[in-house]
């Protein structure tokens, strides 16, 4: 049954510092070699090499990784596994799994590692028993048990758009099948519905990010210049010494990262290293790891130092930072203020800015209030949308599919060349949800169009 | 033991049983074909016409197996056309008017000079059993009949029953007996039979239609034939008539419902969706303020007209009524009425691929009692069924054709794995590789099987290797010659034709293409090159699909023994009986789980016994430069 190449995500979701996606099957070092470019050396047996992921052919390198090959059968499934171990975000390593399949792997079930191991004759000592609870949870009607339970709603949006998608189907096939009957059936039409099962996918994917924040927490990042009091804050917004805070400025290299509930809202809250120019190579590292932090995050708490003028620094800051969802601290309340509101002029803009010392605890409530007005409330009423990334990756490929299928319409290839292309969604949609029959795309024919002689 | 009296007996000269005769006869077996009524041998019993989407594209495989309707409907036709010209070359298929009489003689005389064949009147009470295994049949007339096998094709004749408004009498087709002893017979046997409805319209005096209210439809200029071994120019010889119902038909037929014996329930058979009757279409459609129908002549020596889209069961005077209402009907005189009917069908769940029944041996079964409706499905399941009772005499292994190899590997497959609940009909989207099925190949994909099997002489296959060499070498000039487009970069005439808007015409006329061809192997060019790109991904799925989809399910598998089956999963295995996983993959409710399964557990016990017996070298690894 094994012909063909796995590939999943083998982390836990979530925020880790590491991820790791792992690929089996017989073309796994195949499709591992055209994701992954080894800084230098080539790719050796069961040793670790370096290198950077190769992104789609615009983006350029993705990220840095380790690449590690187990040759078949000394390997978890006894196939050619490739492990890729990158930065945790999930948004890396979503992409590395949708550039794997883009090269030929296939999702994996859930479990399916598991399986082929067995299968293979690695786990061969696991009784039959056990063997049945295997198979029972990598079954389909398990993970969409657990897909319902995530969300009947999200499950009855998808519901919506597969019925739209089946009606797209059968217009197209009406069309070919009676082409006496006047049906009234025109490719604008077509493209017009296409076009707006598109828009309606796209909806529920721009819902992920907001979803998944709920699930897994917004994160927001504790950013500015060196010395600014930013791991004050952070220990002052968690309550305890988590950072290691001195007076000397460039204290904390790396980052660190905290849970933070805020009027039952999950935030994990990054304290970065200051940003600004340092000629330490290590602080270097660190700030740019910040920057990209900084990048993927909900949120950024820019913080100033009152106490101290704003610099030409501080207004560069600001408007690197302007375009996102920002709060502004001005913080050291506590000394003799020489900068305020007014010194940071237009740049600011309708930016939120509250004053606070957060050594002294001044104002800290202030603050969590406005961190949820700005980043919770925007989401309420959207907890409908709690996507898998799996998940997100298949409507992602319906959109390609449903895109390519209208650009045939569009422009001028026949209609069952749309409608060839319009069938791959069949299968994904299977994957999302039930499978499109035949009889059911026949079914719509002629409960909808009146034909037949 | 005595040698028995045929090798094949054959129930039923209508399309399936003809070809069924054919096929044996060709293949060298002593055939009888038994039917109620010589005279109606072949008989198009509802509407003057082959062929269309789907429809055609069988045709075009029965003709490349050696089949006869297409021969016989180039032979017969009076009206041609390509359905779907303005579309690509996957969803063109010929249709014809026949002239219905001529069809039928037609047949007639091909079959009487069959070596082999011989044709018997009479009405098949039972067939005779023998340990399991079907060996022969006995008449009502008491004569009995032996045979190795026999292939039961009997139409809508099971257990008939005719609706004509709330009346109702016992027939097979309009006046006709019905063949009620032999329906009793299969229940006997345990076959699990469904009852099902069809109907036909009105046949009008064509003398009393005013014409001129009607907007002609004529066929192609360029008609093409169905059959590839068809010489001849085919001619279009009448007209066909565009018309449209209207407000007060619709009164009419609302006023009158009551009388419908559906609607009134009378009739509990379940009929053809895509086949509604106009009484259907009004309830159905009651937004539409009109309804589409054809008048089409029923051959060139008779005024009978067919109202094609004016199907009924509703009662005479209705039917009257309903003409009264529409100009140039309004003085119309039926000479048939439209009527409903009812049949037995047996469940196709009882069929292997091969089309012969799983409860009993050597008997197999064709056409309308597998739940399909239309000539053309008939006839395809008619040739597929005789040339396996014959192969199965000769001790070969059964023909079975793949979903990815033909329309007809696609109409058994969909039958035997999903079971019908209406009369089924083909369509083109139910076929996964549309783009390759197509009528412009059919002879490419199987004409070496017609061959094989010796349906197809030396001579006609011949032919159809020049005809793949023409073809070759055109493709081959295309992908030659090169030319500019409008960007200045430099492509092959080849890749320029992919191009929606640019025709193979227009190309080779470009690179001034020295060789010629016909028409049909430009079609075949252009939607092979158009189409490349995925014919080629079809062809990967297809060979990906086939390792999985041929893994066999043994017979004796223990459904108890395969873990996390859900009861309602192992009653769907219990009741069709898939052959393989491929077949389990199109069982309808089965669900992927299931499936996984089962693949799981056959995979893991076929190791569990090879464990130790074996240390297979690993495959070398591919490397991607």
């Amino acid at each position: 049954m094994f012909e063909d190449t796995i590939i999943a995500i083998s982390t836990p979701p979530g925020q880790g510092g590491l991820g790791i996606v792992r690929l089996s099957g017989k073309r796994a070092l195949i499709i591992g070699k055209k994701l992954f470019r080894p800084r230098k050396g080539r790719i050796t047996v069961r040793k670790p090499i370096f290198g950077v992921i190769q992104g789609s052919n615009e983006g350029g390198p993705l990220d840095e990784a380790f690449l590690t090959y187990f040759e078949g059968p000394r390997s978890y499934t006894r196939e050619d596994v490739v492990e890729i171990s990158c930065h945790g975000s999930p948004v890396i390593l979503e992409e590395v799994v949708r550039l794997g399949v883009r090269l030929g792997a296939r999702h994996a079930h859930p479990g399916e590692f598991t399986l082929r191991a067995y299968l293979n004759g690695r786990l061969d000592i696991i009784q039959a028993e056990a063997v049945n609870d295997l198979i029972r949870a990598v079954s389909l009607t398990q993970a969409r048990i657990s897909f319902k339970q995530l969300g009947g709603s999200l499950s009855r949006r998808i519901g919506t758009i597969r019925e739209k998608i089946v009606h797209v189907i059968s217009r197209i096939e009406a069309g070919i099948e009676f082409p006496d009957e006047n049906l009234g059936i025109t490719r604008e039409g077509t493209i017009k519905e296409i076009r707006s099962v598109i828009n309606d996918i796209k909806d529920l994917i721009a819902g992920y990010d907001a979803g998944r924040s709920l699930v897994e927490g917004i994160t927001l990042v504790i950013a500015g210049r060196t010395n600014v009091g930013k791991s004050t804050l952070f220990n002052a917004l968690l309550g305890e010494e988590r950072a290691i805070v001195t007076p000397y400025p460039g204290t904390t290299r790396d980052f660190l990262r905290e849970r933070l509930v805020v009027r039952g809202a999950v935030f994990n809250i990054i304290d970065m290293a200051g940003l600004g120019r340092s000629a330490h190579p290590v602080e270097q590292e660190g700030m740019r790891k910040g920057v990209r932090l900084a990048s993927e995050a909900a949120g950024v708490l820019l913080v100033f130092d009152g106490s101290r003028p704003a610099s030409r620094e501080d207004i560069e800051l600001l408007e690197k930072f302007r375009d996102r969802s920002i709060i502004i601290i001005i913080n050291k309340i506590d000394l003799s203020k020489k900068f305020g509101r007014a010194a940071l002029g237009n740049t600011a803009g309708d930016i939120p800015v509250v004053e606070i010392s957060a050594l002294k605890g001044l104002n800290l409530d202030v603050l969590k209030k406005r961190i949820h007005g700005l980043f919770v409330s925007s989401l309420r009423g959207r907890e409908d949308m709690v996507l898998h990334s799996r998940q997100k990756i298949i409507l992602e490929e319906i959109v390609e599919v449903l895109e390519a299928a209208n650009s045939a319409f569009l422009e001028g290839y026949p209609e069952e060349v749309g409608g060839e292309e319009l069938r791959k969604v069949i299968p994904l949609i299977g994957r999302l949800t039930g499978e499109i029959s035949v009889r059911e795309v026949i079914e719509d024919i002629f409960s909808r169009f009146c034909v037949g002689k | 033991m005595r040698q028995p009296d045929y090798d094949v007996v054959i129930i039923g000269a209508g399309h399936a049983g003809c070809e069924a005769a054919a096929a044996t006869s060709a293949m060298g077996l002593r055939t009888c074909l038994i039917t109620i009524n010589l005279e109606t041998i072949a008989q198009m019993s509802c509407n003057p016409a082959i062929g269309g989407l789907a429809k055609g594209h069988l045709v075009r495989e029965i003709d490349a197996l050696g089949g006869l309707m297409g021969i016989l409907a180039d032979e017969t036709g009076i009206q041609f056309r390509l359905l779907n010209r303005s579309r690509g070359g996957a969803v063109q298929a010929p249709r014809a008017q026949c002239d219905k009489a001529r069809y039928r003689l037609a047949m007639r005389h091909r079959l009487e000079h069959l070596q082999g064949l011989s044709l018997y009147q009479g009405i098949v009470s039972e067939l005779v059993i023998r340990s399991g295994k079907a060996c022969g049949v006995r008449t009502v007339d008491g004569a009995a009949i032996s045979s190795r096998t026999v292939i039961v094709t009997p139409g809508t004749f099971l257990n008939g029953l005719i609706h004509i408004g709330l009346h109702s009498y016992p027939a097979g087709r309009a006046n006709e007996p019905p063949s009620n002893e032999l329906g009793e017979d299969l229940r006997r046997l345990g076959f699990t039979i469904l009852r099902l409805k069809t109907g036909t319209p009105m046949r009008l005096d064509g003398t009393t239609i005013d014409w001129a209210q009607f907007q002609a439809q004529p066929g192609d200029e360029a008609p093409v034939p169905f059959s590839f071994r068809t010489r001849k120019v085919v001619e279009n010889k009448v007209l066909c008539y565009i018309g449209y119902t209207n407000a007060r038909t619709h009164g009419v037929i609302r006023e009158n419902l009551d009388k419908s014996p559906l609607y009134s329930g009378r009739i509990t058979g379940i009929g053809p969706r895509y086949c509604p009757s106009i009484e259907d279409k009004v309830v159905k459609f009651s937004h539409h303020s009109r309804h589409q129908f054809f008048l089409e002549p029923e051959g060139l020596e008779t005024n009978e007209v067919y109202v094609n889209g004016m199907s009924s069961s509703l009662p005479l005077d209705v039917q009257k009524k309903i003409l009264e209402t529409i100009p140039g009907l309004d003085r119309a005189r039926i000479v048939r009425p439209a009527y409903g009917i009812e049949y037995d069908a047996v469940s196709p769940t009882e069929l292997l691929s091969s089309l012969e029944t799983r409860r009993i041996g050597n008997l197999y079964l064709a056409g309308q009692i597998n739940g399909t409706s239309g000539y053309e499905e008939a006839a395809a399941q008619g040739l597929m069924a005789g040339i396996n009772a014959a192969l199965k005499i000769k001790k070969k292994k059964p023909f079975i054709l793949r979903r990815d190899q033909a329309y007809i590997g696609v109409l058994i497959d969909d039958l035997i794995t999903k079971g019908v609940e209406e009369p089924y009909r083909l369509f083109t989207s139910r076929a996964e590789y549309r783009l390759y099925l197509r009528i412009d190949n059919a002879d490419k994909r199987l004409m070496p099987l017609g061959r094989a099997l010796g349906l197809i002489s030396r001579e006609e296959y011949q032919q159809q290797e020049a005809k793949q060499k023409r073809i070759q070498a055109a493709m081959f000039f295309l992908g030659q010659r090169k030319v500019k487009d409008r960007n200045g970069d430099t492509l092959t005439l080849r890749e320029y034709l992919k191009k929606p808007e640019i025709k193979i015409q227009n190309m080779l006329e470009y690179g001034k293409f020295s060789g010629s061809l016909s028409d049909e192997e430009m079609r075949a060019i252009e939607s092979e090159i158009k189409y490349e790109g995925y014919l080629k991904r079809q062809r990967k799925e297809v060979s990906r699909l086939k390792r999985t989809d041929r893994m066999k399910i043994p017979k004796d598998l223990d459904l108890e023994k395969v873990p996390g089956l859900t009861k309602e999963a192992r009653e769907k295995l219990e009741k069709y009986r898939p052959e393989t996983i491929g077949q389990a993959r199109r069982i309808p409710g089965l669900t992927p789980a299931a499936l996984f399964n089962i693949g799981v557990f056959i995979e893991a016990e076929r190791r569990r016994r090879m464990r130790g017996a074996r240390n297979v070298p690993r495959e070398t690894l591919a490397e991607d430069e």
